[in-house]
């Protein structure tokens, strides 16, 4: 709510939206952004939460594009492709993929090839196709045509195949999401996105990104944050489990144990 | 109603959970076996993490084992000795089956081995406890003039038998080397650690056929041993590599709890032969779901793991 109020006196001190810039003068662009949650609490009922980010771009035009991108905290993951010997399916080949978000999700305004150039979206790393997805030690630097520091990965093309699995699977999720139309354009500047997060989003700090589009290129953008964490008995379980991870044993054996002569004393007085 | 499980770090639905640990306690109650053979791969299945299930499956046996330890105990149908030198193989046995574990996750293999010791061991003691089984039936009319000839006969001396530390187990009548029952105490502690199994069904027949412990010390032995067994295979995991959730193993314990009750009442009306045949056949069908898993053609050949495991081990 204090977000929303804080919103609305940036609106009121905008000038009027519809309104064109002065002759001569620079066209002013600026973009206002909050959640309606910065933080999502994982309790005992969780199971996935769905948040609008919503905002004002100061000097929108016809034809300008409005894309929201969500990161989640980033980790190492390493990518095993099965091969079949002696007729069972095997783990093999892994590559280690450092810092890859454990949560990423794309809404625009239109499909981004429509408005965006490639370069653009490359650089800000806008869209599942653009997200850069990097493992360090199958990779090197060399000199191709001319051109020095290119980075080149040992597996050659088949670096794609793990990367799109990736993808697959976090998409598979809801990890990974890309939704075209999912920022939606109201009135006066304003525009609204939801952002979906799934049962499994990991714990940490989000950052969601705002970019407003123009000519092909982001000319204006905007970072609000968002924390996910653990609350109530679900973090008392987890930060005891990883503290004290021998008290957290003892006690889980304890409890076991009474409950299996609770049982017993039951099963007696049949 | 979902509920989020802190550590397997997903939300599951409840009733899943507890009607789970129902089945599976209704099985475990009607045919005296652990059922872990049968939750473990379930609860994969469902999308916990194999670690957590194989972790918090072994929490969950020590609380049903226990109550069953308890009542064997009162009904002095536990050998207290045998129980400890079994322990003893056990306790190393646990030890080097959570260190395998671990070693095997960091190398993105876990899933694999798991599954082919099941395979293995589900297949072999399922096939035979069929076979056997079912002879039984078909030999119903004719087993008590043979079995009266069996007993009188005077047992052959075997390999075991000239073992060296020989001990007097008094409950179970036998003198015998306490060298394979360490030894089957260990490996049954290792299976159960790797397995995230109780181990019964391995742990059963080796007293049996092996050890040729009396029938009604077997099982009230089998259920000591494997109660201090998954405590600390439990403790272990939860203390080296954070594993245990117990809010599932308390779903879970709740659960089996309430549906051993009925299946022992219902085990008791159902004749032994008939309900090994049901046990043996279900224990295949397990096994042969694992072997088809394996083989057939995976729908995603990539697998994504967290690389944190790695870093830890290497």
């Amino acid at each position: 709510m204090r977000a929303l109020l804080a919103l609305l006196a940036a609106l009121a001190a905008a000038p009027v939206f519809a309104k064109a810039p002065p002759e001569g003068a620079p066209p002013e662009t600026d973009i206002v952004a909050a959640l309606t949650q910065e933080v999502v609490e994982i309790r005992s009922n969780f199971d996935g939460a769905e948040l609008v980010l919503y905002g004002a771009a100061r000097g929108l035009r016809e034809g300008d594009d409005i894309t929201v991108v969500v990161r989640g905290p980033e980790r190492d993951l390493r990518v095993m492709r099965k091969q079949r010997s002696f007729g069972i399916w095997i783990n093999r080949a892994p590559v280690r993929f450092e810092s890859v978000p454990g949560y990423y999700a794309v809404a625009a305004t239109r499909p981004l090839s429509e408005f965006a150039t490639f370069t653009a979206l490359r650089r800000n790393e806008i869209g599942a196709d653009h997200l850069r997805l990097s493992a360090p030690e199958t990779e090197r630097t060399e000199t191709r045509f001319g051109v020095a520091d290119v980075r080149v990965s040992d597996l050659g093309a088949e670096i794609v195949d793990y990367r799109d699995a990736i993808i697959r699977a976090k998409a598979d999720e809801g990890l990974i999401a890309e939704r075209a139309g999912g920022v939606e354009l109201l009135d006066g500047g304003l525009f609204r996105a939801q952002v979906i997060l799934p049962p499994t989003t990991p714990v940490g700090e989000y950052a969601a990104d705002v970019y407003l589009f123009r000519d092909g290129v982001p000319i204006a953008s905007r970072r609000t944050t968002l924390n996910v964490q653990k609350a109530g008995v679900e973090r008392a379980i987890y930060d005891l489990a990883h503290n004290q991870p021998a008290l957290y044993g003892l006690l889980a054996v304890i409890f076991a144990a009474l409950a299996g002569w609770a049982a017993a004393e039951v099963f007696r007085r049949r | 109603m979902q509920i989020y499980l802190p550590i397997a770090e997903i939300s599951v639905n409840i009733f899943l959970i507890l009607g789970l640990g129902l089945a599976v306690g209704f099985l475990s109650g009607m045919f005296g076996v652990g059922g872990g053979f049968l939750l473990t791969p379930i609860l994969i299945f469902v999308g916990i993490p194999p670690a957590v299930a194989v972790s918090t499956q072994a929490n969950q046996i020590a609380a049903s084992s226990a109550s069953g330890a308890l009542a064997h105990f009162r009904r002095r149908t536990l050998d207290v000795k045998m129980g400890l030198v079994l322990l003893a193989g056990g306790v190393f046995g646990s030890v080097a089956g959570v260190w395998l574990f671990s070693v095997l996750q960091a190398r993105g293999q876990i899933d694999l081995v798991i599954s082919l010791c099941y395979v293995l061991f589900l297949g072999v003691i399922g096939a035979l406890m069929f076979i056997e089984s079912v002879n039984a039936i078909r030999k119903r009319g004719r087993t008590e003039v043979r079995g009266e000839a069996g007993r009188g006969r005077r047992r052959k001396r075997r390999w075991i038998d000239a073992l060296p530390l020989k001990t007097r187990f008094p409950v179970s009548g036998l003198y015998i080397s306490i060298i394979p029952v360490v030894v089957i105490g260990f490996l049954v502690g290792a299976l159960a650690a790797l397995m995230g199994v109780g181990g019964g069904f391995v742990m059963v027949p080796a007293m049996i056929y092996i050890l040729r412990m009396p029938t009604n010390v077997v099982i009230g032995t089998s259920l000591f041993q494997i109660l201090f067994v998954t405590a600390l295979t439990a403790f272990l995991q939860a203390a080296q590599n954070q594993t245990v959730d117990v809010i599932l193993a308390a779903l879970l314990i709740i659960g089996s709890v309430i549906g051993a009750q009925f299946g022992a009442r219902v085990g008791a009306r159902v004749r032994a032969e008939e309900l090994r045949v049901a046990l043996a056949a279900m224990v295949l069908a397990v096994a042969v779901k694992l072997a088809f898993d394996l083989t057939a053609t995976p729908p995603d050949l990539y697998e994504l793991m967290e690389a944190a495991l790695a870093v830890r081990l290497a």
